[in-house]
């Protein structure tokens, strides 16, 4: 902790003109306390929207207040005081931001009241960072898995924010300066930036769609045992959580609380060859879906982290993977790439390569000739244009677990080709060639597929056509 | 009655060997305090989890003392690569019905130290019974064997050994270790200590003792002079009919030995090299390389190289590599000649880079043909008996030839 870091607000007790009085070297002040606070956390950028009230006392005429942050990472173009009540006998009539003081304000409130009123400061800190992570433990027959979401708030602001409410965006958006990039210069020159566009920008992307949620929760006692709830709710393009009561985060620590639990999720085992996403290997699959059916489907699940254990049937876990996932909308499907299986042998053997229809291009003509095609005459001046290479392929998979197994493949080819085979394949896009197979527990497949490429003189288009016909080994 | 060390909590860890687990006996605030009241409650049982490939998972388990409502539980390590994000905490559930429910509420991290505090909700007091697991660094597993061959090098007796090294800087009394297959054993690891335990001994494993000449993998022995470099090995076939298969035999140091031929074997017991055994599916071969034959010469010669042009550029081209072999061994032997048609296609006309179309010549001599199970569009495997030498070592020479046909080169 930063002794050092302290957001200030003073009421300074002095009456007519603020500015001659605060150049004396003895100053008064009295410190209202912040009475509640609400941190809106940002995942996508380094970005923090602070909401706090307090009480104040005003008299009548001029009131100067003085808020200050040193040590922090606020923004201090964000800096926004609002009256909660008594809003018409109240006014701003100036801010200064003194230039001996970087980090500091001063406001000087006309008042026509005697007496209290709530006040609002709002501003924007970066520092506070929260993301999300998962653990998923596979039953021991593979057949569901029982998931745990959590999100992590992590403070580094340099302040302490005792009993805030939480909540936390989910959600990109969009801003043109970074945060902690304004809170370390002064306001003098970040008022020579274009200021207006940059407040602008950053309201509209935060502050209005925010501002329009009420917050949740409230102080509340200790937390009952069952934990508390994270409230979930959709607003604009954004996902809002709202952590059930209030939290204190000390300055360099973070905090870990569940998001969702999902029991007896249904699990489907899949291999898959696809070497662009997953490597030059058959890869072992668990899908899930992020749905209602699934025991799931209550939050997108934002970025995060995912370790994935599986119960090894002997009272004990086993650990499979650890991987991130990118953003999962409510229905998607969940993927996660466990390697490959020592248990399932995947192996490519090419049978046979061979040439046929050969071109030749009578030298200094534009004359073609096929080969064989008249064959008591032998050109000699002639030059090979054009030619299909034929390259017959065994695709062998042994299956050594007890569980029946469904593999995927996909392999892309460059050029003109000819995808033949009676394996039912279909394409993937113009390029790559998707097919399926089953192998039963303790067995082994052999999928033969034949791959033509057109080259040179042959070659009239640049993609894949798929072909059923019968492969024969030699 | 219980007792309840008061800690200090600058000398709290310290005080720990490594990963140290405590129940903070007071409300959640004191977490920050300098002077608390805790409970420290012992391991019960570890788990060494060594099935992943890349990770070891450490799972312990102990009975947390917990009061009804909130408790602040705080584990902490020092000087051992814990991964703080793959912690798990995990309550087992008990037959005793008195045991409270429980339910971990949040975890909070401190700056700058090894240490988290888990805040767990009981509906009761009581003991709790929970699992902790989480990846460990260096605590490592490496696999070797013992291969002991009979005289006759008919078959060999195979011993796979487990070595665990455990520089995680933790110790772990009687602790579960599981490789993923094999047994579990159930051993006390010492800090900085390795211990190497056997997972089985495969008894009686029939083996091929193969001689293999390969230009492209194993070179010439004298390239001036022709001749190929013959390797031996042991072939060991990882299936239940070899008296293995029961599972993949992974990636480790073969020493190899063989029995000596007196009435006394294990006496007369010698060593005849290492090898690495490389990842072995079921169903396939290890090989275990043993040096080079010095009895078997083998000489390699393009015989024949001849260019036919078929129109304009369009070649194919007639090749005949033969092959002079001498065996001074006194027993017959089966050498496998294997050649890359890629390799004869480049040695013949220069790479084209395409792939290479062949067909077997009229004039191969190998008996039986090229091994259909070895053997692929990129190479050709062939076996040759070899009789013994003759009774003053004098050794008959064997020619055999690879016709091969190239075509449509250009």
């Amino acid at each position: 902790m930063n002794p050092l870091a302290r957001i200030m607000f003073a009421v300074l007790a002095f009456s007519a003109a603020a500015p001659v009085a605060r150049s004396g070297n003895v100053d008064l002040s009295t410190v209202p306390e912040r009475k509640s606070v609400q941190l809106t956390i940002y995942n996508s950028e380094d970005l923090t929207l602070v909401r706090e009230t307090r009480v104040v006392t005003f008299k009548k005429g001029a009131n100067p207040l003085q808020f200050s942050w040193a040590n922090t990472l606020i923004d201090p173009s964000s800096v926004e005081l609002k009256f909660l009540t008594a809003a018409d006998q109240l006014d701003v009539l100036d801010t200064t931001f003194p230039h001996d003081k970087p980090q500091m304000l001063y406001w000087n409130v006309e008042s026509e009241l005697d007496g209290e009123a709530t006040i609002q400061i709002t501003y924007f800190t970066s520092g506070i960072t929260w993301s999300a992570d998962y653990v998923g433990i596979a039953s021991a027959d593979e057949s569901t898995m029982d998931a745990e979401g959590f999100v992590r708030v992590t403070n580094n602001s340099g302040e302490e924010y005792d009993d805030a409410q939480i909540r936390l965006v989910v959600g990109t958006i969009n801003l043109v300066e970074k945060i902690a990039q304004l809170a370390q210069i002064p306001m003098s020159a970040v008022a020579e930036m274009k200021s207006e566009e940059l407040s602008t920008l950053r309201r509209s992307a935060a502050m209005d769609a925010m501002g329009s949620v009420s917050g949740r929760g409230g102080q509340s006692g200790p937390a009952p045992a069952d934990g508390k709830e994270i409230i979930k709710e959709g607003l604009s393009e954004y996902f809002i959580y709202t952590v059930e009561g209030t939290e204190t985060i000390p300055n360099g620590w973070s905090k870990r609380m569940r998001s969702f639990e999902a029991e007896d999720v249904p699990l489907k085992i899949e291999y898959r060859y696809r070497p662009k996403e997953y490597g030059d290997q058959l890869v072992r699959m668990y899908l899930m879906t992020n749905d209602k059916p699934s025991n799931l489907g209550t939050t997108p699940l934002p970025d995060g982290a995912i370790r994935v254990f599986r119960d090894n049937g002997r009272d004990g876990l086993s650990f499979l993977t650890q991987q991130t996932i990118k953003y999962i909308p409510i229905g998607d499907k969940i993927e996660l790439n466990l390697g490959p299986d020592p248990e399932v042998i995947f192996e490519l053997v090419k049978l046979r390569s061979f040439r046929d229809a050969i071109w030749m291009q009578i030298n200094g003509t534009n004359k073609y000739q096929q080969v064989g095609e008249d064959a008591q005459r032998t050109e000699v001046n002639s030059s090979v244009a054009g030619w299909d290479d034929h390259s017959v392929f065994a695709q062998r998979i042994r299956n050594y677990t007890s569980q029946p197994i469904g593999v995927e493949m996909r392999r892309t080819y460059d050029g003109h080709v000819v995808f033949r085979s009676p394996l039912e394949p279909k394409l993937h896009d113009y390029q790559t060639v998707e097919f399926r197979a089953g192998v039963p527990p303790g067995e082994r497949t052999e999928l033969l597929f034949e791959v033509v490429q057109h080259h040179g003189y042959n070659a009239k288009q640049n993609n894949v056509t798929l072909e059923a016909a019968e492969v024969v080994r030699d | 009655m219980k007792k309840i060390p008061l800690f200090p909590c600058f000398s709290r860890r310290a005080a720990m060997l490594a990963a140290a687990l405590s129940v903070l006996a007071c409300l959640p605030d004191s977490a920050l305090g300098r002077v608390k009241l805790i409970t420290l409650p012992v391991r019960e049982r570890v788990e060494i989890q060594l099935d992943n490939p890349r990770a070891t998972l450490v799972e312990e388990e102990r009975f947390v003392p917990l009061v009804k409502g909130e408790n602040q539980v705080d584990f902490s390590w020092a000087s051992t690569q814990i991964d703080p994000n793959t912690i798990v905490f995990r309550v087992v559930a008990t037959a005793d019905e008195a045991a409270p429910d429980v339910k971990v509420l949040s975890v909070s991290y401190p700056p700058n130290e090894s240490a988290l505090v888990w805040t767990v909700g009981a509906s009761d007091s009581g003991s709790a019974r929970v699992r902790i697991s989480y990846l460990l660094g260096n605590l490592t597993k490496s696999f070797n064997y013992r291969a002991v061959a009979a005289n006759d090098e008919q078959s060999l007796d195979l011993s796979q050994y487990m070595r665990l090294q455990n520089l995680a800087n933790e110790e772990f009394a009687n602790s579960g270790v599981w490789a993923g297959f094999g047994p579990q054993f159930l051993k006390p690891i010492g800090m900085n200590e390795t211990k190497e335990m056997l997972i089985e001994r495969y008894k009686n494993v029939p083996i091929q003792k193969t001689y293999t000449c390969n230009p492209v993998e194993f070179d010439f022995l004298d390239r001036a002079q022709n001749k190929l470099r013959v390797p031996m090995h042991y072939v060991l076939k990882n299936d239940a009919e070899h008296n293995l298969g029961a599972a993949p035999l992974p990636y480790g140091k073969v020493r190899i030995f063989i029995q000596g031929a007196g009435d006394d074997p294990q006496a007369g017991t010698a060593f005849l090299g290492e090898d690495w055994g490389q990842f072995t599916p079921k169903d396939d071969e290890m090989r275990l390389y043993l040096g080079v034959a010095q009895d078997i010469v083998v000489k390699r010669t393009i015989e024949k190289n001849e260019r036919k042009r078929i129109t304009g550029n369009l070649h194919e081209h007639d090749v005949i590599v033969k092959y002079e072999i001498e065996n001074f061994k006194k027993q017959p032997v089966t050498l496998d000649v294997v050649e890359s048609l890629r390799h004869i296609r480049n040695e013949a006309r220069g790479d084209s880079g395409r792939d290479v179309e062949w067909q077997l010549g009229k004039e191969t001599t190998f008996e039986g043909g090229p091994d259909s199970e070895r053997s692929t569009s990129e190479q050709v495997v062939f076996h040759a008996q070899l009789p013994a030498a003759g009774p003053e070592g004098k050794a008959e020479v064997i020619v055999h030839k690879l016709h091969v046909l190239l075509k449509n080169e250009w």
